[in-house]
């Protein structure tokens, strides 16, 4: 938690995470199959950042558990949003699209003919 | 907003860990199984997919270890690990585990039933609206350092018509304990009368339910009466219709003008059941000025102090002294009613609450000092984790659990013994100490007590973690002396503490020793009078049906016809019985004799009044001419029989037979002298005058307590005395029938109390500085076991090393015992004040609490001692 990298890593798991419950309940391995095609493979969620993050988020309140049957009748934990949970999908797509918008902002930038 | 959540999930985590756990497992497996499925769907082998399954899970344990940590419960974890491991920890050293528990059990359950007596009978407030500012007057005579005597009318009413300092000036009449009998059916029932002057409830801000108070016009002896709430309820059904009412009190009607509240409890007279007015009617003489026996209570006006209220009361008797010459010597003084109420039982909790303080002291230094004495033990231990890289944070916690687990222990174990501890007290006291049955474990000073033994449980607790980080690790490693038995600066704080233990043990075993030789001569002491060959009872003459005449012929009558029962040797009156305290301390002045015309003649003096063959039967001899008899009647010059204080202090040197002296606004003749007999259950002697009732009964209505001397049982007399009464009388109730040691033996109870208590806490203390010195040197002797070792290898004897041992704890105990010999002069000020005929600082008493720590030391220095030499050379290197 100390570690600023892994903060920024947890946050965007987490806004993924909200993103892809908001689709539709979804139990562990699902999320993580789920953002891998979503992002073309570009994430490969590791299970051990995947599950500690669903513990935190159902911590805060955004998300709930409840054990169901799989269509290959199995039982597992099913994740799904809460209200707060919607909220926070929001102020997070907001937030991110502010800094992405900043950063490539930031990126495209070129200097105006005259100043040097 | 999530607030709640967080804490519900948090709290959930770890109430329903076991099934948490069991579902993260499920999850867990669900998902390898999954993954292994996608793999062996994408052609790779089911064992190569099940491992690349649990690789990309990254590690099953790790990923378990996270999600914990994502619970937020990891601190409750690791704490709940840590409760574990000091458990074990100190399940390994039970002993230690034991003395500390039980030491903080003591010390915690101890003070705080102690400290709840303390707030429960002194520091709770009286209750009575500003309570602050009522007081109680009393006078006495110039030179008297505490003036406790009673108030004379005259001198009441000077001070409430001439004092501006008060709202309300008060009088009760208290000393008589007057009961009056109210006949019902033919079938007499004595109540408690208390007379009052008017403004009594006013000061005191609780007037009358219904109806009012009594009116000043009414304060000579009207026919009015004021009821408690008890009796209204109890005679009259609590009807309305009762105001106005009659009640009939020894023969004679009372008009019942005012009903009090519910609740209300009277200072002087808690039990009171009827009040009626005083009768402050001036006396027929003036020199009644000196005449003493109201009591007397005032409110201050709202801000007066106390000391400038005293002022005026001091100039105004400088004033009064002028206009009664008998006053002349008079002085009054104010004292806070609270401190006056609890007066004599706020000495004995001042001291227990000292003893208290010092048990409380002696409980933290012992912890201390076995927590350090512990810390040494553990250099090592704590040494070979720093230097396997333990942080010093991760040790500080472990250890603050560890103390904490201690402390807690002791604090749950203290809270048991301070229950027991207030059931014995209330037991105790019961009866002789005031509002004891309000008693209550008060939380505040509970959490006092656990509070200071768990700070010092935890402060010295933390002491090993701490010097761990000091010490260099290798050098503890390598088994150096200095770091193994701690530095020399710590052996000398340990040491010190050792003997403030052995100090604070020695000051409360001298405390105890003193209040239990003086208790031992109280018991013992001569009163003067054979307590339990005694009948004593009271019998009250009602005013409607016995002029002075017939209760002067009635006592004399019923104590010759008791005198003829079977195995009675004499029957008599007394007015106060011995050994019961000070009732009408008159002025008293001889009119003969060599002091006659000094300024200085004049003396306080005890007056009793007495009928039949009262010397006798108290056993008291005369030692000179004669007691009363039938030639002391009435209308007879007055005559007296002087005690020998008396007559020595009134007649020095001459033969006091044939004497005069005036007191009482009449002269007398000495007749007799008899031996002094102890005025209260100290043994205080004082002179006593003692009048024939035959010839003073005009004076008032005494009520004569009678004293029955009997070679039978006391008990078995009292049917027999019953029927005597009743042939004369039937209406007359004989009260309270006991022995005359029973009637005397109460005056004791109150010191009884405070020895027990304080006797209990010097088993206590001696117990526990006991525990600490043999723990301490128990601990010493084992840190220095590998030195012992060397010195026995090269050739030391055992002799010499027990010697080292002992002399190391008798160093401590002097030292303590020096110490404690300070502290107890200073304590021993404080003890005065309730210590009768013993010094406090009684040699005897110090040689045996010194004889007693002394042989406590020896045997907590030899047991180690002892052990140290027992040790194989060998099996140490």
């Amino acid at each position: 938690m100390a570690d600023s990298r892994t903060d920024l890593v947890q946050g965007t798991l987490e806004m993924l995470v909200l993103k892809t419950l908001a689709l539709q309940p979804m139990h562990g391995w699902g999320i993580a199959q789920r953002i891998e095609q979503l992002s073309n493979d570009v994430f490969l969620i590791t299970q051990g950042s995947l599950y500690p993050a669903l513990v935190r988020m159902r911590r805060r309140g955004w998300i709930t558990s409840s054990w169901r049957t799989t269509e290959n009748n199995r039982r597992a934990r099913y994740y799904s949003l809460t209200p707060a949970g919607e909220r926070q999908l929001e102020a997070e797509r907001a937030a991110w699209r502010r800094a992405s918008g900043a950063v490539n902002g930031v990126l495209n930038a070129r200097l105006a003919p005259g100043t040097a | 907003m999530s607030l709640l959540s967080d804490v519900a999930a948090r709290l959930a985590s770890i109430l329903w860990r076991r099934r948490e756990e069991r579902e993260l497992d499920e999850e867990l497996r669900f998902h390898m199984d999954m993954e292994a499925e996608r793999q062996r769907r994408a052609g790779a082998a089911p064992d190569a997919a099940r491992r690349r399954g649990a690789i990309a899970l990254g590690g099953l344990e790790r990923t378990k270890e996270d999600v914990r940590d994502a619970r937020g419960t990891r601190l409750f974890d690791d704490t709940m690990r840590d409760v574990t491991f000091s458990v074990r920890t100190l399940a390994r050293s039970p002993a230690f585990a034991l003395v500390v528990i039980i030491t903080l059990a003591i010390g915690i359950g101890g003070t705080t039933a102690i400290f709840s007596t303390v707030d429960a009978t002194l520091v709770k407030p009286l209750p009575y609206q500003e309570p602050g500012q009522l007081v109680r007057l009393y006078e006495g005579y110039t030179g008297d350092p505490s003036p406790h005597n009673f108030v004379s009318p005259t001198m009441y009413l000077a001070y409430r018509d001439r004092l501006s300092s008060f709202d309300h000036l008060a009088a009760g009449l208290t000393y008589d304990d007057a009961g009056a009998d109210i006949g019902t059916n033919g079938q007499p029932e004595r109540i408690h009368v208390l007379y009052v002057s008017a403004g009594y409830f006013a000061a005191l801000r609780r007037p009358p339910e219904i109806g009012r108070a009594f009116e000043p016009t009414e304060e000579n002896g009207a026919p009015s009466v004021v009821l408690s709430h008890h009796l209204w309820v109890d005679r009259f059904h609590a009807s309305p219709s009762a105001l106005g009412a009659e009640l009939v009190m020894d023969g004679k009607p009372y008009t019942i003008v005012g009903i009090m509240p519910t609740g209300f409890v009277d200072p002087l007279r808690p039990g009171a059941d009827v009040y009626a007015p005083l009768d402050l009617t001036p006396g027929l003489d003036p020199s009644n000025v000196d005449n003493h026996y109201l009591t007397v209570i005032g409110r201050l006006r709202p801000g007066m102090p106390l000391s400038r209220a005293q002022a005026e009361l001091d100039a105004l008797g400088i004033t009064l002294g002028r206009e009664y010459p008998d006053a002349a010597r008079a002085v009054a003084r104010l004292y806070s009613l609270k401190q006056d109420m609890v007066g004599p039982a706020s000495r004995a909790l001042e001291l227990v609450l000292g003893a208290v303080g010092l048990v409380l002291l002696l409980v933290c230094v012992n912890v201390a000092t076995l927590l350090l004495v512990r810390a040494s033990a553990r250099a090592h231990e704590f040494a070979l984790r720093s230097a396997l890289g333990a942080r010093r944070a991760r040790l500080l916690r472990q250890m603050l659990v560890e103390s904490l687990v201690l402390a807690l222990a002791g604090d749950a174990l203290g809270l048991i013994v301070a229950r027991a501890a207030m059931s014995g007290i209330v037991h105790l006291g019961a009866g002789s100490v005031p509002r004891l049955t309000t008693l209550s474990l008060d939380p505040r000073l509970l959490l006092f007590s656990v509070v200071v033994t768990t700070a010092s449980a935890v402060l010295f607790g933390l002491t090993p973690a701490l010097r761990a980080a000091r010490t260099d690790p290798i050098d503890a490693l390598r088994g150096e002396d200095r770091a193994l038995a701690g530095s020399r600066g710590h052996n000398r704080v340990r040491s010190a503490l050792v003997t403030a233990q052995v100090a604070l043990a020695f000051i409360l075993m001298v405390g105890a020793g003193v209040l239990l030789v003086s208790f031992h001569r109280i018991r013992s002491l001569d009163l003067g009078v054979d307590g339990d060959r005694a009948l004593v009872f009271e019998l009250h003459l009602p005013d409607a049906r016995y002029d002075s005449t017939a209760r002067a012929l009635f006592y004399e009558d019923i104590d010759a016809r008791i005198a003829r029962l079977p195995g009675v040797i004499a029957a008599g009156g007394i007015s106060k019985l011995p050994a019961t305290g000070e009732y009408h301390e008159w002025g008293t002045r001889p009119l003969t004799g060599p002091n006659v015309g000094l300024k200085d003649a004049g003396i306080g003096a005890q007056q009793r009044v007495v009928s039949g063959d009262y010397f006798r039967a108290a056993g008291i001899h005369i030692l000179e001419g004669r007691a009363f008899d039938a030639r002391d009647a009435a209308g007879t010059p007055k005559r007296a029989v002087v005690s020998t204080l008396a007559a020595s202090r009134l007649f020095p040197g001459v033969d006091p037979i044939g004497q005069r002296l005036r007191t009482g606004g009449f002269d007398w003749e000495v007749i007799g002298v008899v031996p002094d007999v102890s005025v209260d259950a100290k043994g205080d002697r004082q002179p006593t005058i003692y009048h024939a009732h035959a010839q003073f009964a005009g004076d008032r209505n005494w009520a004569l307590t009678q004293v029955v001397s009997t070679s039978a049982p006391p008990a078995d007399l009292i049917p027999q005395v019953q029927r005597i009464i009743a042939e004369r009388d039937p209406q007359l109730v004989m009260y309270r029938p006991m022995t005359l040691a029973e009637a005397i033996g109460a005056g004791t109870a109150q010191r009884k109390f405070t020895l027990v208590m304080l006797a209990s806490f010097a088993l206590v203390a001696v117990l526990l500085a006991a525990l600490g010195l043999f723990g301490a040197l128990a601990y010493a002797v084992k840190l220095r076991s590998r030195e012992f070792g060397v010195r026995m290898a090269i050739g030391a004897d055992r002799g010499t090393i027990r010697r080292l041992v002992l002399r190391q704890g008798f160093v401590v105990t002097i030292a303590g015992i020096a110490i404690g010999l300070v502290g107890s002069a200073a304590f021993a000020r404080v003890m005065t004040s309730l210590v009768f005929h013993v010094r406090p600082l009684d040699p005897s008493v110090l040689a045996g609490a010194a004889g007693v720590i002394l042989g406590v030391g020896a045997i907590a220095a030899y047991l180690p001692a002892r052990r140290a030499t027992a040790v194989d050379p060998r099996s140490i290197l």
